[in-house]
């Protein structure tokens, strides 16, 4: 509850500062919009030319896609942490923050919010809708509330993951280069993962499990039958990695040095 | 009186690793590391009463920070046994935390980009206080730091003096029964030490606040603290008032003579102090020598007498010997003569 109305206060706050630019914060929506619809015709473009890719047809691979953005989306809005060690341990950032009575890593997602990456949620259903009216998808009344569901288990897999290389932040000096490359294995998730051979889509799903962001719960909309059980086991999965990692920041936490000034 | 801080035997250990030298030796390291355990802190014991204001201090590196980040909740301690405010700082942390304010000197509290009203508001959010009590307790802090003008700026736009009370007042939010100050006065220019230190005072006398003090500046401890902890390599190595050091230390006076004959060496003053507990030193400007002797009326007439009538002098001052001067011949000589 508390953290709740915290959440609301950081969040005004984050909207207050950018109104006092007033011609930055224009600048920046327009931009954000133009970038986003960029996006959009660039994923047209690249999957113009493919057809079919181990039985997935354009528009279903294009769908998978946009499902993708949105919990990307969300991630990119609240957990930017992939500057965690330079901004918070180097720098000593993590002193000011365990003087404050709420959990640490509460306080960093309020800080650290960029409220603007949740235009990529706007694109991500549109690239949806886009494919979903090429596959003659319907949507059923229950339809949105799974894809809160869904939604919100594809973007705590997507925060836990960096929240555990962050936490490793606690213990060694240097898991920087680690955050870039883990982006890039994120990306492997837009895509159908029985293209890929089979250990790799075993890493995708049970140790860096990014495939239920995107695969696996746009199978459900896309109607994949064989696919529903990893589908409704997208939240199940976001909970269980959220939890442990929230275990190991916190045995991080203790285990912090401090910056030496 | 109730004790606010206890500490027991408090240690935390750091564990860093020595390169061997040459390239060799850097193939070496990849395979087996040399690690070297190094106490930062080396099973210090000391408690604090309520109400106290006490100076902690000690040469960069003595283990006063780590200390105190030990005291706040910010490190684990390795061993030993630490009770602040009735808890236990790290693994009650976010319930711990409501009841202390940290200032460390060198980062802010604040929000650089919005105002300081802003700043405090989120703070009073955070720390979860009440309207009235925000209000009746924020408005006094606010007159008595002189800060009312500076509410509606953004922190980047404030000079380090007006930062710092912001700091001070953020700190003080929630009406903290402890106060931890980490170099408090570090850049800050007299009159703003001034103010500090008075509404520090206040403070004190009004909400009986206990206040742990670092500093480099000794001039803060003698103006606010009565007691004195001394850290040198992770050790306390004297804990006591800051009058009895100077009464056990500081026992002598110095007189500093500038002479008008520029001939003069320490072999030509010498034999003036014969048979007297004194010693020459030499001033660091031309011609100005300092003797250092004891603290009683008939040695220092007589060592003025003999001086003034073999040589002809321009000035003369007389100095009680500053707490810096006993705190640089602690560290210097140990604390043997305590």
């Amino acid at each position: 509850m508390k953290y709740t109305q915290l959440f609301f206060q950081y969040a005004a706050q984050y909207m207050k500062t950018r109104l006092t630019y007033r011609t930055d914060m224009v600048v920046e929506i327009v931009s954000d919009l133009l970038s986003q619809a960029v996006n959009f015709i660039f994923i047209l473009l690249v999957f113009g030319h493919t057809s079919m890719i181990s039985g997935w047809s354009r528009e279903e691979i294009i769908f998978i896609y946009g499902f993708f953005l949105v919990p990307f989306a969300i991630f990119g809005a609240f957990f930017n942490i992939w500057d965690f060690n330079e901004r918070y341990i180097v720098k000593g950032e993590m002193d000011r923050i365990l003087t404050r009575p709420i959990h640490s890593l509460f306080q960093i997602v309020l800080e650290r919010m960029e409220l603007e990456s949740l235009f990529g949620v706007i694109t991500g259903i549109a690239v949806m809708f886009y494919a979903g009216s090429r596959l003659d998808l319907t949507i059923a009344w229950y339809d949105p509330f799974v894809f809160v569901l869904l939604v919100l288990g594809g973007t705590l897999v997507y925060a836990s993951i960096f929240i555990l290389i962050a936490s490793i932040s606690f213990w060694s000096d240097s898991p920087t280069s680690i955050m870039p490359m883990m982006y890039n294995i994120g990306n492997y998730g837009r895509y159908p993962v029985n293209i890929y051979n089979s250990i790799i889509r075993f890493l995708l799903t049970w140790i860096l499990p990014f495939a239920f962001v995107g695969v696996y719960p746009a199978a459900y909309f896309l109607g994949r039958e064989n696919w529903y059980l990893y589908a409704f086991l997208t939240p199940v999965i976001g909970l269980v990695f959220f939890l442990f990692s929230i275990f190991m920041w916190n045995a991080g936490v203790t285990k912090y040095r401090g910056a030496g000034n | 009186m109730e004790k606010i801080i206890e500490v027991k035997e408090l240690r935390k250990e750091f564990k860093s690793h020595s390169s061997r030298s040459g390239l060799k030796g850097a193939f070496r390291d990849l395979l087996t590391r040399n690690y070297k355990v190094i106490p930062a802190v080396n099973d210090i014991s000391f408690s604090v009463k309520r109400g106290e204001m006490v100076g902690y201090i000690g040469e960069n590196g003595a283990g006063k920070s780590t200390s105190i980040k030990m005291l706040t909740g910010i490190l684990t301690p390795t061993s030993g046994a630490v009770r602040v405010n009735g808890m236990d700082p790290h693994k009650e942390r976010e319930q711990f935390v409501r009841s202390i304010g940290v200032v460390f000197g060198q980062r802010s509290q604040l929000w650089w980009d919005i105002a300081v009203q802003e700043s405090f508001r989120l703070l009073k959010k955070v720390y979860n206080v009440p309207d009235e009590v925000y209000h009746d307790h924020m408005s006094h802090v606010i007159d008595s730091l002189d800060i009312g003008p500076l509410l509606d700026k953004p922190v980047r736009k404030l000079s380090l003096g007006q930062r710092m009370r912001c700091e001070l007042a953020a700190a003080l939010l929630h009406n903290p029964p402890l106060l931890f100050l980490d170099e408090p006065t570090i850049g800050l220019d007299v009159l703003v030490k001034l103010k500090i230190r008075e509404f520090l005072k206040e403070m004190n006398a009004r909400y009986n606040t206990t206040i742990l003090l670092t500093t480099h500046d000794l001039s803060d401890i003698e103006a606010l603290c009565e007691r004195v902890v001394m850290l040198d390599e992770g050790k306390i190595i004297y804990d006591g008032g800051l009058s009895s050091l100077r009464s056990n230390w500081g026992e002598g006076k110095q007189i500093e003579f500038q002479f008008a004959d520029t001939a003069v060496t320490k072999e030509t003053l010498q034999p003036l102090l014969a048979e007297m507990e004194a010693a020459w030193t030499p001033g660091g400007r031309p011609n100005v020598w300092i003797a250092n002797v004891l603290n009683e009326e008939q040695v220092i007439s007589e060592v003025i007498g003999r001086v003034v009538a073999a040589h002809k002098i321009t000035d003369l001052k007389v100095h009680e010997i500053s707490i810096e001067d006993i705190i640089r011949n602690i560290y210097e000589e140990g604390v043997k003569n305590g």
